[in-house]
């Protein structure tokens, strides 16, 4: 009981991490139907540019999150602008943004291997106080607590966001189409900017977040967690920020429970993979997607 | 005389790279030409490649039957997954083609008859860099002969407009699925020789990153026509020579002109480089779309 | 651009790159010769990015101690620096470059196993001597007569450690916790399991993870629940650190010792998982705090020019120059053959890793060592 009870909160905490990844993942591809694959390089250089900030400048943490988390944004901006708004008006403009997205995660990888070295590296200890609670054989850890509230208020935040404000409904109005959305007097090219902005600021925070708990970050750190943002994000439906953070859960659960039923972590990937491949077959909008954007 | 045998002393292996990954990349091509985005490609290199290698390893098959049985698993396979696979549209497919070569790519992870991670090792060593050439001239025969066939016409109209096409009398999911199979078979084709070059293959070479790679080599050299992904393949791939040559330290400088390239073709060369050698291309920026996911 | 001006464009680029090709490939002048050419094959980009960039801080470190010692009579090296992009394919690239275009008398890697398993064929091929210097899969110097290593295997490493731990902690039964996707760690459990079994120490579990895995929680979950003396591990320090921290921190108590091959080895290892780390127990080829007179000079001198202390890639990369030196001096010329038996023929030479010499098969035959992490440093467990 204690190992299941463990093995589901260690589901419940690695799902969030996922889920945190993929939500400005999902942001982009939900407004401009564009795989930003650049997303997981802006994802590893905020973590770094955060360990830079504490490290190199001496910025507390709770001066550096907020000036990295800009600074992934304002990279985010840069993306966009290199990498997608010229090509927007081609017909093929969510291949070829595939495409320069890639182009753009080599240059932004390769920044980060030339600034900080291939080696693997941690924030310095006692950053942040991380507590260990033992409850009843479980263990928890504050750190913990506080990603998982980060992933639960970025995906209310992002909603409520995209409702309720004016430049939501704007988001919401190029989403559905950007010609009519510009009919409507809506500033596309800015709105479509302040997306980038917004998705790749809350990547910034997951690295952060992320090089944080696991103490691990280096330039290729993204990497790991590219394939398995793509399929939270298919999982819970390409564009659905819910989906995004439900869809991490789903993933994280189902790995930590093929390795708590199995006993061996063998088939942990496999496993998650195969559900990946079977929801696109069966159910190819995901949980919370829309279906008619996928099929014929 | 010396100086071209010389020459092929240094460049060789890159040579037979070369002529590897431009049949994985012609491939590809075949799958993109009837409008499908396939992440599978690579994990169908693997497939041939640890079929004919386990073959020929450990139960003496000969080469060219080993080679045969590698291509034909890759179809085989491709003809079971892309029947329901294909139904999906654009980053949906490649995500589910990416899900499928992950699953490939973790069973060579994991059997004991591939050899896991350590990989498959002492494939005996028959490949000939001339076979590869000859194989690539065959496939560039087969596939310039395709675009004026009825089977090229179909591709093209699916991935101009698959509702227009079926419209037209068009069975897209035949058509679909040839396309998916045929490029499947060259790829099991390509992993096959690659196993028999290399002496060695391992599961990381046919993962996620082998697949976009695929992707750029034909993105780069341009998809519109055949010649394309070859001259993709054969710039990227001596790109890092070149660097060397005129003195570009390994590392992070050439890993940054590398993603420099690709970027200056996508945003200047919306039909690859090979638009460089077809009179008058250049006034087609609006270039025919490969599917969009709205249907 | 009219079509004639594009075509001559074409045709103008096209020069331009073979003249660019063939240059580079251009048969270079044979250094006199008091000189010796090596060149070095490393990962400075991709996967190993990591392992090839202290191999060659530790390599170039010889290289100029080398240099500047040499006097008039030489033999001076004149190193060549290449990336294998921590692939097969580019290793074999640079490979044919070295040997036809560079002709170097020696080639030093390439830094993974699998690389050198395409590599050393071409060198074997063309009677070039090969040194790797970190290569620990099996068979690697099985591939000819002109491959040698000096890096310990696993399989020569893990037996000694995990008898060590036997006799000294008594552990009866443990869990193994390993990399599957990655050729190194892999071979690390393949040598763990076989010593395990010749020590007839039973495995209650054994649990995978993933090369850039960083969350280990429901692997070392279900080993907790299984209560082992002891966590056998096979890692990268990469994952090393974090297997450790998230141990001590899902509460299995620092009597169960986690204990770690090859890849442990690393200053980083202490760094990332801090206070966690006190108590691993790491079986290795080289010990950081050895007081040999040599060992001390070359973890100062390391320290001081790059900021941060040696690792064993670095260490061993550097010894590898030292091993190289010594068979050029000895065999009086740049000769491949001659330098392969030189090599050969080295026995008990003072170098960072101790009294080295090659054995029979051309593997590196060193004493092992058996190291804790004590007060935040790897200190001497046993040898």
């Amino acid at each position: 009981m204690e190992l299941l009870a463990q093995q589901l909160i260690n589901g419940l905490f690695i799902g969030s991490v996922y889920g945190l990844f993929a939500v400005g993942y999902t942001l982009v591809f939900g407004v401009l139907d564009i795989l930003n694959l650049a997303h997981p390089a802006i994802f590893t250089l905020g973590g770094l540019v955060a360990l830079w900030l504490v490290e190199g400048a001496h910025f507390s943490i709770w001066a550096a999150f907020p000036s990295a988390v800009l600074f992934a944004g304002l990279l985010g901006l840069i993306l966009d602008r290199i990498a997608f708004f010229p090509i927007r008006r081609r017909a093929d403009s969510n291949f070829s943004g595939l495409i320069s997205s890639i182009a753009m995660a080599i240059l932004f990888e390769s920044a980060a291997f030339a600034l900080f070295g291939a080696r693997t590296v941690r924030f310095p200890a006692n950053t942040v106080t991380n507590r260990v609670w033992q409850v009843a054989g479980v263990t928890i850890t504050s750190l913990q607590v506080e990603i998982v509230l980060t992933a639960i208020l970025f995906m209310v935040g992002l909603t409520q966001l995209l409702k309720r404000t004016r430049v939501g409904k704007a988001i919401r109005a190029v989403a559905e189409n950007d010609r009519a959305a510009r009919l409507l007097g809506i500033h596309v090219d800015r709105i479509i900017a302040f997306t980038f902005f917004l998705s790749s600021a809350m990547g910034g925070a997951a690295g952060i977040l992320f090089g944080l708990y696991f103490d691990a970050l280096s330039p290729d750190m993204g990497r790991s967690i590219e394939i398995k943002g793509l399929a939270v994000i298919i999982l819970g439906g390409m564009g659905s920020i819910p989906g995004a953070i439900l869809g991490g859960l789903a993933f994280g659960l189902t790995e930590v429970l093929t390795v708590a039923i199995t006993g061996t972590s063998n088939l942990r990937d496999a496993v998650a993979f195969t559900m990946l491949f079977a929801i696109l077959i069966f159910r190819p909008s995901g949980f919370l997607g829309r279906r008619s954007m996928r099929e014929a | 005389m010396e100086f071209v045998t010389h020459l092929l002393a240094v460049y060789g292996s890159l040579l037979n790279f070369i002529g590897i990954q431009s049949l994985l990349a012609l491939s590809l091509y075949i799958t993109l030409s009837a409008g499908q985005l396939s992440l599978g490609n690579a994990a169908f290199a693997g497939i041939g490649g640890y079929v004919s290698g386990v073959l020929s390893l450990h139960y003496g098959l000969s080469y060219i039957l080993a080679l045969i049985a590698g291509s034909a698993s890759a179809g085989v396979v491709a003809l079971v997954i892309g029947l329901p696979v294909l139904r999906l549209r654009g980053v949906f497919l490649a995500m589910a083609t990416l899900a499928f070569g992950e699953v490939v790519r973790i069973a060579a992870v994991n059997l004991t008859i591939t050899g896991g991670a350590q990989g498959l090792v002492g494939i005996p060593n028959r490949t000939k860099g001339w076979m590869i050439y000859l194989v690539l001239a065959v496939v560039c025969y087969v596939v310039a002969r395709l675009r004026g066939s009825r089977v090229g016409w179909s591709f093209a109209t699916i991935r101009e407009d698959e509702t227009a096409a079926a419209t037209l009398g068009i069975h897209t999911t035949y058509y679909k699925t040839l396309a998916f199979v045929m490029g499947a078979v060259i790829a099991g084709l390509a992993g096959g020789m690659y196993a028999h070059l290399t002496f060695i293959i391992s599961p990381g070479e046919f993962g996620f990153s082998a697949a976009v790679q695929l992707l750029i080599y034909n993105i780069v050299g341009g998809t519109r026509t055949w010649p394309g992904p070859i001259l993709g393949t054969v710039l990227l791939i001596i790109l890092p020579e070149v660097l060397r040559g005129i003195g570009v330290a390994a590392g992070a400088l050439r890993m940054a002109v590398n993603g420099l390239v690709l970027l200056l073709v996508i945003l200047f060369l919306p039909n690859g480089l090979a638009s460089l050698f077809q009179g008058g291309s250049r006034q087609t920026p609006k270039v025919a779309p490969l599917p969009r996911e709205e249907a | 651009m009219r079509k004639a001006d594009r075509w001559g464009c074409i045709y103008a680029l096209t020069v331009a790159l073979v003249a660019v090709l063939a240059l580079g490939g251009a048969q270079q002048a044979i250094a006199a010769g008091k000189e010796a050419k090596i060149g070095l094959a490393l990962s400075m980009t991709g996967g190993a990015a990591a392992y090839g960039a202290t191999q060659k801080n530790g390599a170039q470190l010889a290289i100029d101690e080398i240099n500047a010692a040499a006097g008039a009579e030489g033999p001076k090296l004149v190193a060549l620096f290449d990336d294998d992009a921590s692939t097969p394919q580019q290793g074999a690239n640079v490979y044919s470059k070295f040997i036809n275009a560079d002709n170097v008398s020696v080639i030093i890697g390439p830094t993974l196993s699998n690389t050198a398993q395409v590599t050393n064929r071409i060198a074997q091929e063309a009677g070039v001597p090969v040194l790797g210097i970190s290569n620990t899969a099996k068979g690697i110097t099985d591939i000819g007569d002109f491959i040698f290593r000096d890096s310990l295997t696993e399989f020569v490493v893990i037996p000694n450690t995990i008898r060590i731990a036997k006799e000294k902690l008594g552990i009866k039964k443990v869990a193994v916790l390993y990399g599957n996707d990655d050729a190194f760690t892999k071979g690390g459990y393949d040598a763990f399991k076989k010593a395990l079994a010749d020590a007839q120490i039973e495995i209650l579990s054994e649990q995978t993870f993933a090369k850039g895995d960083r969350d280990f929680s429901p692997q070392l979950t279900q080993i907790k629940a299984k209560n082992p003396d002891a966590i056998i591990c096979s890692a990268l320090v990469e994952e090393a650190s974090g297997i450790v921290s998230q141990a001590r921190q899902l509460g299995i108590p620092k009597s169960v010792r986690i204990i770690g091959g090859n890849g442990f080895n690393s200053p980083a290892l202490i760094k990332n998982a801090g206070e966690a780390a006190e108590g691993v127990m790491v079986g290795a080829a080289w010990n950081v705090t050895s007081t040999s007179p040599l060992n001390k000079k070359f973890v100062e001198t390391y320290t001081a020019k790059y900021g941060n202390p040696p690792d064993q890639f670095a260490t061993q990369a550097y010894a590898g120059v030292y091993i190289i030196h010594e068979a050029i001096k000895k065999a009086g010329s740049t000769d491949r053959k001659a330098i392969r038996d030189a090599l050969k023929g080295i026995k008990d030479l003072d170098t960072v890793l101790g009294k080295f010499s090659f054995t029979e098969g051309r593997d590196a035959d060193h004493l092992p060592v058996v190291q804790e992490v004590k007060g935040g440093k790897f200190v001497v467990f046993g040898e």
